[in-house]
Parts: C-alpha cells; sequence; structure tokens
C-alpha cells in the first residue's frame, strides 16, 4: 500500500517513514529538498520533492496513496516572519486536507501536539479537558487553529485521526524544534548549566519510538474525529536533569535561575531579535511558561490505541547514548 | 469568601472561562452558564478536579425570556445563594452596520442589555443583605471610545457603563459591590486570534491575554473597584481621551475610519 509522509525529515516524520518503509509500506516522503541530510534512504522510501503550501505538489505527492500522516509543522520557537506559523501549520493543513480528499485519500493521521492545551493546574489534562490559558505561543496557537480545520474536514466526512504527542525526545537528530536534544546535548558538553526557578515545574516527555509507533496505531485503530495524546512519563527539570545525570555519569553542578530573571532576560531577548532579526534564545511567552505545569494522560491512547510509554531513563538512556554517538 | 457561589455567564469559553477559573482558584463555588453543546460540562468537570470547588452548570440560551428565572430558580431548589454574579456573555461584531441582518442586532441587543440587567435585578433580590455581595459587570473600552465597525456593540457596552455607574450610586449605602470591567482586546477565540495577530504598534499592544485580563478582573472587584481597566497602555488611552479635544478625536476617527475602510 502507499503512503506519504509530509514532514518526512521532521523529528517524528524522519522516524516514520522509516517504521512504516520497514514494515513493507510504499513510502512517499514529500520533503522540501530530497537531498535533505535527514531524509532516511531505504528502498521502500520515494522521496517526493513538494511544499504543502504549493497544491500542485501535493496533488502530485498524493497520487496513488491510501493514507496521508501529516507530520509537517513550522515547530521553531521563533520566526523571522511571524506568518509563517500560521502559513505552514494552518494554510498548509488545509491544503493537504483539501487535496487529500480530491486525490481519494482514504484515511490521514494528522500530527497535532499536547501545546493545545499548554498549561495545566493540578491533574494531567486527558483529550476533553478545556484550555485554560490565552495563545500567546505562535506554534501553539496555529496549531490550534489547524486542529479546526481537521474538525471540519472530519465533519464532511473525511476519516481523520489527530495525535498529540506531548514533548518529544528521543533517538534523532538535534534539530531547532527538538528541545530536549537541545537540552540533552549542551549538559553532556557542559554547557547548559542552569535549571529554571525551584526546578519543580513538570512537563510530559514523550518518547520517539512510541510517538512513532502510536501514529501508526492511530492509523490502524483511530476513531476519525478523535484526538489522542500521545504522551510519557510527567517529569520535574530536577528529576529530568538528574536522570540525565545518572544515565550518562556525567555530573554537572547546576545552577538555579529565578524565573524573575528569565523573564527580563527573555523580555531583552524579544528586544534583541525585534532590532536585529536574530534569532533570540528565549521570549516572554516561554518565560511565562515556566510558571505551569505541562502534564498530560495518555490513558485515551494505552485503552484504545494499545499505545505504550518507554519509562523515562529508558529513553533518556537511549538518546544520551544515541547523541554521544552522533 | 469560603463557601460563596459565583455566577458566570458566557462561561464556556474566551474571558468567560478564564473568569471562571480565576474565581474557582480563589476558592469560590460556581454556577457556569453557558450555551448547550459549547463544552460546559467538560469545563465544569475539570475545575472540579484542580480546585475543589462546587461546579454546577446550566445549558441555556440567555436570550430566553424564561432562562433569566429559571437560573435563580435552579439555585434556589439546589440551595445555593449566590453571592456574586459576573454578566459576562456578550456578542461582539466587527461589521460595516448593513452587513449584519436584524435577527443578529436583537439577539446581540438581548445578550449584551436585557440579560445582565435582568440577572442583575434577580441577583439582588436573593442575594444576602448580612453579606458582601459582587457584580461584575462586562463593559469595553468600545463603552468609551467610538470604534468604527462596532456600532451596535459599542453602544451596548456604553449602555453597561451607564448602568454600572448609575447603580454604583443607588446601591452605594448597601452591602454590594459593583465594578465594572473595561478591557481593550482580548485573545479569546479563534478568529480573533488570527485577526489581533495581525495589529501593529498601539493597537497590538493594547491586546492582552485573557488569563490576565481575569486575574486584574477578580482583583478589582473583591477590593470593590469602580471601574477595572486592564494594562497600563489602555488607562493611558482612556487619559488621553479625556485630554484631547473633541475635535481632535474626531479626526483621529475619521483617519481610522479611513484606513479601516482601505483594509
Amino acid at each position: 500500500m502507499k503512503v506519504l509522509v509530509t514532514g518526512a525529515t521532521g523529528f517524528i516524520g524522519r522516524q516514520l517513514t522509516f517504521a512504516l518503509a520497514q514494515q513493507g509500506y510504499e513510502v512517499k516522503a514529500l520533503c522540501r529538498n530530497t537531498d535533505h541530510p535527514y531524509l532516511v534512504k531505504h528502498k521502500n522510501i520515494e522521496p517526493v520533492t513538494g511544499n504543502i503550501l504549493y497544491r500542485q505538489s501535493l496533488g502530485r505527492a498524493m497520487q496513488g496513496c491510501q493514507q496521508v500522516y501529516h507530520t509537517a509543522a513550522m515547530a521553531k520557537m521563533w520566526c523571522r516572519n511571524p506568518d509563517d506559523y500560521h502559513e505552514t501549520n494552518v494554510t498548509g493543513t488545509r491544503n493537504v486536507l483539501e487535496i487529500a480528499a480530491d486525490t481519494g485519500v482514504k484515511k490521514i493521521v494528522y500530527t497535532s501536539t499536547c501545546g493545545v492545551w499548554g498549561p495545566t493546574i493540578k491533574y494531567p489534562m486527558n483529550e476533553d479537558d478545556p484550555r485554560i490559558a490565552g495563545f500567546p505561543i505562535a506554534y501553539e496557537r496555529t496549531k490550534y487553529l489547524a486542529e479546526l480545520e481537521a474538525g471540519k474536514f472530519a465533519k464532511q466526512g473525511m476519516h481523520i485521526v489527530t495525535v498529540n504527542p506531548s514533548r518529544v525526545y528521543g533517538e534523532g537528530p538535534v534539530t531547532d524544534s527538538n528541545t530536549v536534544g537541545k537540552m540533552v546535548s549542551a549538559y553532556l558538553k557542559g554547557k547548559w548549566r542552569f535549571i529554571p526557578g525551584s526546578g519543580e515545574q513538570v512537563a510530559n516527555y514523550a518518547f520517539l519510538t512510541d510517538v512513532v509507533n502510536g501514529h501508526l496505531a492511530a492509523m490502524d485503530k483511530g476513531a476519525s474525529g478523535e484526538r489522542y495524546i500521545l504522551g510519557g512519563e510527567d517529569i520535574s527539570f530536577n528529576d529530568f536533569f538528574n536522570t540525565v545525570s545518572q544515565v550518562s555519569g556525567r555530573k554537572q553542578r547546576m545552577f538555579h535561575l529565578p524565573l524573575k530573571t528569565i523573564e527580563v532576560y527573555s523580555h531583552i531577548e524579544k528586544l534583541k531579535a525585534h532590532l536585529t532579526g536574530l534569532r533570540p534564545f528565549f521570549l516572554p511567552e516561554f518565560a511565562e511558561r515556566l510558571k505551569y505545569d505541562q502534564k498530560y494522560s495518555s490513558d485515551k491512547a494505552i485503552t484504545r490505541l494499545g499505545y505504550h510509554i518507554t519509562p523515562f531513563a529508558e529513553g533518556i538512556d537511549k538518546t544520551v547514548k544515541y547523541i554521544i554517538q552522533y | 469568601m469560603m463557601n460563596q457561589t459565583a455566577i458566570v455567564t458566557g462561561a464556556s469559553e474566551g474571558l468567560g472561562k478564564s473568569l471562571a477559573i480565576e474565581i474557582a482558584s480563589r476558592g469560590i463555588n460556581l454556577v457556569l452558564v453557558a450555551l448547550p453543546l459549547s463544552g460546559l460540562p467538560e469545563l465544569a468537570s475539570f475545575i472540579r478536579k484542580n480546585f475543589e470547588v462546587k461546579v454546577n452548570f446550566l445549558e441555556i440560551d440567555l436570550t430566553d425570556a424564561e432562562s433569566y428565572p429559571s437560573i435563580f430558580e435552579y439555585l434556589r431548589v439546589q440551595q445555593i445563594t449566590a453571592g456574586m454574579l459576573v454578566n459576562n456573555a456578550g456578542v461582539g461584531n466587527w461589521s460595516w452596520f448593513e452587513d449584519m441582518n436584524i435577527g443578529f442586532y436583537k439577539k446581540q441587543i438581548e445578550l449584551n442589555v436585557i440579560t445582565p440587567v435582568l440577572l442583575t435585578r434577580l441577583f439582588l433580590a436573593q442575594a444576602n443583605a448580612d453579606a458582601t455581595s459582587y457584580i461584575l459587570n462586562v463593559g469595553s473600552l468600545g463603552g468609551l471610545f467610538v470604534v468604527p465597525k462596532k456600532q451596535v456593540y459599542g453602544a451596548t457596552k456604553s449602555f453597561i457603563r451607564y448602568f454600572t455607574k448609575c447603580l454604583q450610586l443607588e446601591l452605594h449605602e448597601l452591602n454590594v459591590k459593583i465594578s465594572l470591567l473595561s478591557p481593550g482586546g482580548i485573545n479569546t477565540k479563534p478568529e480573533l486570534l488570527v485577526m489581533n495577530n495581525k495589529l501593529k504598534g498601539i493597537s497590538k499592544a493594547t491586546i492582552m491575554e485573557p488569563g490576565d485580563v481575569a486575574r486584574i478582573a477578580i482583583d478589582g472587584l473583591l477590593k470593590g473597584k469602580k471601574e477595572i481597566i486592564p494594562g497600563w497602555i489602555n488607562r493611558l488611552l482612556v487619559v488621553l481621551n479625556s485630554l484631547l479635544p473633541a475635535g481632535v478625536k474626531d479626526i483621529m476617527i475619521r483617519r481610522r475610519l479611513a484606513s479601516v475602510i482601505e483594509s
């Protein structure tokens, strides 16, 4: 069977194309540049030059495909042109869904994010919980709008399953949007020496292999119009770095940076980016988020899709080994 | 404020949702009111779980005449006396007057004007005179400034401004605190997210996050502030508005109107 993966060079898309190819699918890997170093080479993977913003290229790519995994997104922390988020995440998703409907694609799995819920209060959030904060973060805002688009198509009878990975980490290239990879890699080099605030704030970390398997299961068993959180363990910053330290055997003395300092610094960075057009290291909307937990429950995916969570220590061990190796 | 109960209208999304969460975070029980199929049961269960307050909800259309007494009949049956009323439900518009039909304007005026007036009347009738009662009326800076394409919305918010200020005078001897909330733009609904994100300069700086507006609003309400204007830029605009001569403001609005027509 032919399937298309958009964002095939991305952190999730790359591993997903490989897993599909291994299972014997004929995978069309959509990427803007087929010479991309992160594109997996495999006899079952056919690289297709295209862009989710060019509808013609999508039509060609989807020719003969029965399934589409739409993982392409603008997931960077910052773009020089802020409209890029809306273009890629909302218009791009609409393009993919419209063309899929026209070319007779049977099923679509759309990769959203737990960022559509964002901050949590006391208990881990599930798929039915409301968003409690606004949308100052462009990525979260546009991914939320893209979910509304997917919802419209699902209502019209298209088979679309949405998956919501949390903060994904694992064996893959350390890119700009791979936040965890950047943190682990910098820690190992001794360049990441700080923990925000008390370090007690909790976030949910999903292991890449689990997330990829979750995508496959969502295509296989997911109900149309439904969302499935693909997460992992809820881990605090302190536990995060303790675990990295334990599995790598590298001990760094870590400093706790007050949240107020981070906030002031983030405003300076924002101003710098505004004046110079250079990429900021951090932004105020992310500093604000450090005050909250981001805990999510994968129970629905576990019961309905057979989703499996790799223990954090085991996943981090594999990640550290991968990063040291490459 | 322990064991107090607050009624929040239009609680299912936007500022109403943020106000409900802010009130719950202060340990006050809630009665949430919003349209059916707007996600109210999910919001209620989320708040119950995370804040350990009692949450009741009513899925009703506040433009139905029976809905007003039915809220308080429900409270009576549940043996709840409400100590706080948040008149938040409302419908905005950003369109030329000819672009909307008469049905829309009728609903808008019913929800923005009739609903808060009648709910305030019924709320005061059941309030416990021995405890302080609180009313938060959600107005808008649009109730103060004349903004093109907001003709009916702005007028309804001007009504709320007059109504609230007048009640403050009438009721000042009673144990009732009434605040007018006059926010600028807030990042709430998806359509607004797209629109607000395209704004530049001063207009962009006046836009606030719903969580921040909610926190400032409830702080102000509990302190008994008469008018709450979140954001220093918005407060500055209000001061400028009172200083500038009418002729200058007229010119500014006309120029703004011209730029609106172009876009």
